[in-house]
């Protein structure tokens, strides 16, 4: 048996030195944990590992395969999304003790907190003593056992799954109902009991969903295709818009899902423009070559930075708004143009993993397709917090899209309308970000870039947060952004324009001078490399895009992503649907739209008198509209408009 | 954004090996993860009930000398007699003998300096950087006391500025200090209340509103546990706060439960912080019985 003691060197070392013991030896034995964090996590040997006293936060989390005894108590987030592996705690369990386990089999000898097994899709969660609010929050499938009482509200609005109880049911929550406990189910428990050595004689009492919320009541119709164009375009009170609006809600008698962004005139990059007069015809053909592009994010606190070929992304779109096909062409294009794409939600497929040369794996609230296994072949590492679309909301996945297959990558029920939750069952203030961050680096060896995808909101204060958390990049979302599904209500109204977004973010890096301390990727309605330039003037270091390489794709803008029926093959997980989609054909078109990028951006730096996207800067900028002038603080000339309609044209 | 502790000894300083001001320092270095920009200690020192024991920022150089002389003239005013005065840091520390009107002189002085603590016995010791910087400044190591409360702050809302560390104490009533992780989000509403009975407040940090809610109930006669009672219910927001006065510390919780705690009692002491980190920094290597406050939870310790 091996030792580490934690009094003598730090958890980074000596998790580093348990990962390499534990390709040797069976037990570990840690000594002085004294309740720090992150203590085994990311480990994915099988090995025993003995805590000697009490772990902190997410002990043993994102691990698979090995087993964890804590003597003592352990922290928030018992073994967070643990793949498989047991980890058993003499005393006390946190909050969240369970969080997003994928299987694994977790025992807790004592009490455990508020909010157990949260988002919890497979495995068993065993509590011999009481658990605390909210056991079973938003579970998704697997086990709970309480030997004590369940606490308030236990099952709040969880998906799937099982809770047993042993003794009191202090109240239920949202959506779950009381059941007699099948025979075998008990067999099985007692079996558990067993094998962890738990002597229990006495009944239980079963929760489950009651299946009242699963559903919207009525499906969203389809609808003969009205483009998202022809929406942004009619500003009368009365409209096809409007038009379309009523008779939807008619038929669902609620708030409306649809796919896009807002459709409303807002502030926008297209209200500013170029201060030194651009000639088209003076654009040489290579000047592609003639501009220094590639750009690095993601280093600048030590990790391997991702190494774009120009200052561009691709945004986070997830696998189940879009089909497999398109996530594979977008990869392919993003791999061509040496750009990095970005998983989004749900989980990340090998198809496009090897497809794309860089790639983001992203986490939302959910966890769904979150896992140690797939952080380890990303290049980066993303928090969504929001979405400039509809800042504060979750991921919408109506039950036409939740396929069998996809609902295995999530670990979700098949057939559900998928409500992601928006927040995350352990980022709840700046000072357990800091922690979770940690967490990442610490199970990926702090090899990988940690980003943060915002929408945008209260920006000062969230860029501020990002950036004192130690983020490596920020990923800032405009209102302008679109999403796959959300309420129409959300999408139209609320949010902060990208324009108005940009500004203050920088504002905000200047007041606490981390100007030079983190980067900042910007999104949300961002349309070409036009666009592109005058983000960076505004100081992003990159841009993503979302809708354009959708657009480049195919995708004819009909705003019914939600549906599932997408005609051209995007937005759906019908396999007849996809079968109209040619991944190879789209992944040259979307390539091809990256390169005109890249060749707007370099002639509109070199026209700018500029041999590096580097030195482009505000001053390169003037407001075409007396609100564009307000936001940025840029001097109001719009004798400017013509010319930027000319640079429009040429490019186009 | 910030990590808190506080600390009671139910006994004697003889029994103990660390001073108050050590054990804090100890805590608040266990959980500076949580907030790196500034740190903070509220100390209770021996307490002379004629006496008052105040601390202000005054900054450096001729700002300082302007600052200390208005402080001179005001307690000249209300006849607060100094009998020990010095600089620390960037503070003014003095004694004053004085039996009149607290929160009237306090106001006064508010409206002239930048006041951090006044009491018989309370100090606040708070500043930019780490609890082993603000230490080698302040010298918290060196008070023995018998509580006090710390906290580490990560700056997000408003700039690193000393003056926004924590703890707060509440503004007009002496010996009152709070520390608290988490937002409150009827600030506004709960300020005007209190302002309307003519309450002064000195930022618009919500500690301090619950420095003064709690300190109003104990002027009105309230237990400090009834107050911390009707705190769970008239506060909104999220929450886990610690409060000390001259004899007793105590918590409260709010009811979702989103902010951290975790305690340890024995016979000689209680502990409280928000991460278990912290107390096993008071007892290295060993696995303590702790426990984690339920939601919507209270309660003191008093000597
Ligand atoms: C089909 C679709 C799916 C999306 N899925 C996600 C997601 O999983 N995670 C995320 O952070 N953003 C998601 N978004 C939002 C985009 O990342 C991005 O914020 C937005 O598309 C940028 O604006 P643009 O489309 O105007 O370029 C999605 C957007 C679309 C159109």
């Amino acid at each position: 048996m091996k030792r580490i003691d934690l009094s003598a060197i730090s958890v980074r070392e000596g998790n580093e030195l348990l990962r390499k013991m534990a390709e040797q030896e069976d037990i570990i034995e840690v000594l002085n944990p004294d309740a720090q964090h992150h203590i085994g996590v990311g480990l994915t040997s099988p090995c025993t590992v003995k805590i000697r006293g009490s772990a902190g936060y997410f002990c043993g989390g994102l691990s698979d395969g090995a087993r964890f005894e804590v003597d003592s108590n352990a922290g928030w987030g018992l073994g967070d999304n643990i793949y498989n592996g047991t980890v058993v705690v003499g005393g006390n369990a946190g909050a969240i003790a369970g969080v997003a386990i994928r299987g694994a089999e977790i025992v807790v000898k004592g009490n455990m907190g508020s909010r157990a097994g949260q988002v919890m899709k497979k495995g068993t969660l065993l509590c011999c003593g009481n658990a605390n609010f909210m056991a079973g929050y938003m579970m998704y499938g697997g086990r709970i056992i309480i030997l004590g009482d369940s606490g308030e509200r236990v099952g709040e609005d969880m998906s799937a799954g099982d809770i047993y109880v042993a003794g009191k049911v202090n109240s239920l929550g949202s959506d779950a109902e009381l059941i007699d406990l099948p025979a075998d189910e008990l067999d099985s428990i007692m079996a558990f009991l067993d094998k962890h050595e738990i002597g229990f004689k006495g009944s239980f009492q079963k929760i489950h969903n009651a299946g009242k919320k699963l559903r919207y009541a009525t499906q969203e119709p389809q609808r003969r295709s009205l483009p998202f164009f022809k929406h942004s375009a009619e500003m009368t009170y009365w409209n096809e818009k409007i038009q379309e609006d009523v008779f939807v809600k008619s038929q669902i008698g609620r708030y409306r899902i649809r796919g896009y962004g807002t459709a409303r005139a807002l502030p926008h990059v297209s209200d500013i423009a170029f201060r030194k007069k651009i000639d088209p015809d003076r654009i040489e053909s290579g000047v592609v070559d003639q501009v220094r592009m590639r750009t690095e994010i993601g280093g600048i606190n030590g990790a391997e930075p991702l190494k774009l070929s120009m200052p561009v992304m691709v945004a986070p779109m997830s696998y189940g708004a879009l089909s497999a096909s398109t996530k594979r062409a977008i990869a392919i294009a993003s791999g061509m143009s040496d750009i990095a794409e970005n998983t989004g939600e749900g989980g990340m497929s090998d198809a496009q993993r090897g497809a794309a040369k860089q790639l983001i794996f992203q986490m939302l609230g959910g966890r769904l397709g979150w896992n140690i296994h797939d952080m380890k072949r990303a290049d980066g590492l993303e928090i969504y917090i929001s979405q400039g679309a509809k800042p504060g909301l979750g991921g919408q996945l109506m039950a036409n899209k939740v396929t069998k297959e996809l609902a295995e990558i999530r670990g979700i029920p098949e057939g559900i309308d998928l409500r992601s939750p928006s927040r995350h069952p352990d980022i709840l203030g700046a000072d357990d970000l800091v922690i979770k961050v940690e967490e990442f680096r610490e199970a990926t060896g702090y090899r990988l870039p940690v980003s943060i995808k915002l929408g945008a909101g209260r920006v000062r204060d969230d860029i501020k947060i990002a950036a004192k958390d130690g983020f490596d990049f920020i990923e800032l979302d405009g209102m302008q952004g679109s999403t796959g599904a959300g309420s129409s209500e959300v999408i139209e109204y609320v949010g902060i324009p990208t324009l108005s977004a940009i500004c203050e973010a920088m504002d905000a890096l200047d007041e606490i001078e981390f100007r030079d301390k983190v980067q900042m990727v910007l999104m949300g309605g961002l349309r070409d490399g036009i666009d592109a330039v005058k983000a960076l003037c505004l100081g992003a270091d990159a841009v993503a895009f979302g809708s354009s390489a959708i657009i480049a794709g195919g995708c004819i803008a009909c705003m019914q992503c939600h549906i599932g029926q997408c005609v051209t093959g995007i937005a759906t997980q019908n396999p007849d649907h996809e079968d109209r989609y040619s991944p190879e054909q789209e992944a040259l078109n979307i390539h091809r739209f990256f390169e005109s990028v890249r060749w707007q951006i370099a002639a509109i730096t070199n026209a700018l008198g500029y041999d590096s996207v580097t030195q482009l800067s505000r001053d390169d900028l003037v407001a075409l509209t007396p609100e564009a002038a307000a936001i940025t603080g840029l001097p109001y000339e719009p004798e400017h408009r013509d010319e930027t309609d000319a640079i429009a044209i040429k490019a186009s | 954004m910030c990590g808190i502790a506080g600390i009671l000894y139910k006994k004697d300083a003889t029994s103990r090996n660390a001073s108050t001001g050590h054990a804090l320092i100890e805590m608040l270095n266990g959980c500076q993860h949580r907030g790196p920009d500034s740190t903070g200690f509220a100390l209770y020192g021996p307490s002379h009930d004629d006496q008052l024991r105040m601390r202000f920022f005054i900054g450096t150089g001729d700002e300082a000398t302007v600052a200390t002389t208005k402080i001179k003239e005001i307690l000249a005013d209300h006849n607060a007699h100094i009998i020990e005065d010095e600089v620390v840091g960037n503070n003014y520390r003095v004694v004053v003998e004085f039996d009149g009107n607290v929160q009237k002189l306090s106001y006064d002085l508010e409206h002239a300096a930048k006041v951090i603590s006044i009491g018989s016995s309370l100090e606040i010791l708070k500043d930019i950087g780490t609890a082993h910087e603000v230490d080698d400044v302040y010298h918290v190591n060196s008070f023995s006391g018998t509580h006090g409360l710390g906290h580490v702050r990560l700056a997000t809302e408003s700039d690193v500025r000393p003056e926004a560390a924590h703890p707060f104490w509440a503004t007009g009533f002496a010996d009152i200090a709070i520390v608290h992780n988490g937002q409150i989000t009827n600030y506004w509403k709960m300020r005007r209340r209190l302002e309307q009975r003519g309450f002064e407040f000195n930022t618009a940090n919500d500690s301090e509103l619950i420095a003064v809610y709690l300190a109003d109930k104990l002027s009105q006669g309230f237990r400090l546990e009834e107050a911390l009672e009707t705190s769970i219910e008239d506060l909104d927001g999220t929450f886990s706060f610690l409060v000390s006065t001259k004899n007793e510390i105590g918590y409260a919780k709010d009811k979702l439960a989103v902010k951290p705690m975790v305690m340890l009692e024995n016979e000689d002491m209680v502990a409280i912080a928000s991460e278990e980190v912290s107390l096993n920094k008071l007892f290295p290597g060993q696995a303590l019985s702790t426990m984690e406050p339920a939601p919507g939870t209270f309660c003191t310790w008093h000597r």
